[in-house]
């Protein structure tokens, strides 16, 4: 697998504040990115590896039905308070592993592991 | 690893995608100092301890695909920059970057902070991040 291959694009942001740093990349970026390959609009998608929902909360609203699952608690209640303050009502977030996901069950279109490899 | 890809490769429907993010393996962060005329490249921080696992990311990519359960889609390298206003910023920054804990070169820390401070008003520190995204699909 060439691991080098494709085009590199830049995008660059400006973080005014200290506590507005975050290291990951800028909002839209990685969604932009995945729909290189496949449209997540209307798609069944499983996330594995969520985190605080922080990628979660860019694509659900196309999304028709999300499951996102992270084994960090803390994380996971992040995000259901996000969730709230969103009223996002299309995401399962769920404290869990991969391995904890029943092997048989509705299939989904996308499985995204983000930076959760 | 595999057996996380193998296990979503069984709750994808015929077709379905397989996306995976990560920091890239070989393009390490690069921190550079930006003034008003110049960009002026100071470091590219190391990960140690971290790239045993992204190696074993990568090969867990590649197994699946031997094994015939998913086929290449493709894959994208992709570049980012984010702007610091002070060195302050940037020890934050370096706690909540990914790969975690990284690691300035011997001096290169030094040579920083001693560049900051005898750069113009309005100079900015940048980082410079690669991440890939790998596609899948599934047979």
């Amino acid at each position: 697998m060439r691991l080098l291959a494709g085009t590199i694009y830049a995008s660059i942001r400006s973080m005014p504040a200290a506590l507005d740093i975050s290291a990951y990349p800028p909002d839209g970026m990685e969604v932009r990115l995945i729909e290189r390959f496949t449209t997540l609009k209307g798609r069944r998608i499983l996330e594995v590896g969520c985190g605080d929902g922080r990628l979660t909360f860019q694509y659900a609203p196309t999304a028709r039905e999300v499951l996102a699952f992270d084994p960090d608690r803390a994380s996971i209640e992040d995000a259901l308070d996000e969730q709230a303050a969103l009223g996002v009502s299309n995401v399962d977030f769920r404290v869990g592993s991969i391995e904890h996901l029943p092997a048989r069950g509705a299939p989904f279109d996308i499985a995204l592991f983000s930076w959760s490899l | 690893m595999v057996h996380a890809l193998r296990r979503a490769g069984q709750r994808l429907r015929p077709g379905g995608r397989l996306i995976s993010i990560r920091p890239h393996e070989t393009q390490l962060p690069l921190v550079s100092v930006i003034t008003p005329s110049r960009r002026i490249p100071v470091a590219r921080l190391t990960t140690p301890g971290f790239d045993d696992r992204q190696s074993a990311a990568d090969a867990a990519l590649e197994r699946v695909v031997a094994e015939g359960r998913f086929a290449l889609n493709g894959i994208r390298n992709h570049r980012y920059r984010s702007l610091l206003d002070n060195p302050s910023q940037l020890r934050t920054y370096l706690e909540l970057i990914n790969p975690p804990r990284p690691r300035f070169p011997p001096g290169r820390r030094a040579q920083l902070l001693d560049l900051w401070r005898s750069s113009p008003r309005g100079s900015k520190i940048e980082i410079a991040e690669w991440i890939v995204l790998t596609a899948l699909r599934r047979r």
